[in-house]
């Protein structure tokens, strides 16, 4: 078990591909916190984000085999719950209500410098406030920890428009957050 | 949360292991790779083909262009245009439907297409290709009957002409 812990998601999907399919467990333990933090984000209603999560997982595991392993696993699967998360805002958009409330713990102890630690704490307070153009891209790179890189491959977007919307998501942030504060 | 996770984690591996959801092959992912690929090759070859009919119709105009326009307007495959279109189309939503895992800019992509076309499409008019295609090719009923068109309108002009210098 052990063995698993040590190994790279690509890794592992290759053997849930060929041989273990109960390894596909494992995949869902690193990423189910991650993907409900941000599926919460989105869609703002913990069992609709638990479900978006659930199906998300049940897709990627279908289409297990259209991955291409050269590529990053994690920017794969936050696609598909961006998906996932995208069909249920539409399906219920004047149902969703917004969060108030809500502990975002990042789950990680990294630290980080002054100003970003700022930033992200500014981002959990205000998210809920900023349109979601903006704040899926500030989300994921304050509080998912994504780069450009990755954040583009999720939202199908250009690097520079990624840097755009996080540098506009952060002006925007700045004149909510002082009315909220 | 950790409610959740202990129930995403239990609910899909439960419906792993029952079989109630099941990985799809790969040879299910080649053959829709194969078949778009194929498609694509099909419609790049159909529009390269309808470039340089169009630069053959253009080139082979003479005097009366109105009426010879009138005449690439009336014996035009359009209906070639439409499978291009929809195949375009379908191509475009079966690649985002399908492969939901990777980034593609389809603007770019259409534009690469439309400029590969042009740029082939002058190329075969240039290096002659579409006489030799007139001669033998797949297509050469539809030049040859062009061609034809055009004689019966040109010898209608002429007789026309004789016509009117008669009369006057």
């Amino acid at each position: 078990m052990n063995d698993t812990k040590e190994l790279k998601d690509e890794q592992i999907v290759e053997i849930v591909r060929t041989s273990d399919k109960e390894l596909y467990r494992e995949i869902i333990t690193r990423y189910q916190d991650k993907l409900l933090r941000y599926a919460l984000y989105l869609i703002r209603d913990k069992e609709k984000a638990a479900d978006a999560v659930q199906e998300s997982f049940i897709k990627a595991f279908i289409n297990l085999n259209a991955f291409n392993l050269k590529m990053k696993f994690s920017s794969w699967i936050y696609r598909i719950v961006h998906n996932q998360a995208i069909n249920i805002i539409n399906k219920n958009k004047k149902e969703l209500p917004l969060l108030d409330n809500v502990d975002f713990d990042s789950g990680k102890n990294t630290e980080f410098d002054l100003s970003k630690k700022e930033i992200k704490e500014r981002v959990d307070k205000c998210i809920n406030q900023i349109p979601m153009m903006y704040s899926e891209p500030l989300s994921l790179y304050y509080l998912e920890e994504k780069s450009y890189e990755e954040i583009s491959d999720i939202l199908r977007l250009p690097v520079s428009t990624v840097g755009t919307r996080i540098n506009r998501a952060k002006s925007i942030m700045k004149k909510i957050c002082q009315t909220i504060k | 949360m950790s409610n959740h996770k202990i129930n995403i984690a239990k609910n899909v591996m439960s419906k792993i292991k029952t079989e109630q959801i099941k990985m799809k092959p790969k040879w299910y992912f080649w053959l829709g790779s194969l078949s778009i690929f194929v498609a694509f090759v099909g419609l790049t070859i159909v529009s390269i083909f309808l470039t340089s009919l169009i630069t053959f119709f253009l080139k082979s105009h003479g005097p009366m262009g109105a009426v010879r326009y009138q005449q690439i307007i009336s014996s035009f495959p359009w209906w070639v245009l439409v499978v291009i279109i929809i195949g375009l189309i379908s191509g475009i939503f079966l690649l985002k439907k399908y492969d939901f895992s990777y980034k593609k800019n389809f603007l770019f992509i259409i534009l690469v297409f439309i400029s590969a076309v042009l740029l082939a499409g002058i190329l075969i008019d240039m290096l002659g290709f579409d006489s030799l295609w007139m001669k033998r090719g797949p297509m050469r009923r539809f030049y040859q009957q062009y061609n034809k068109n055009m004689q019966l309108l040109d010898n209608g002009l002429r007789n026309n002409g004789r016509g009117r210098k008669s009369f006057q």
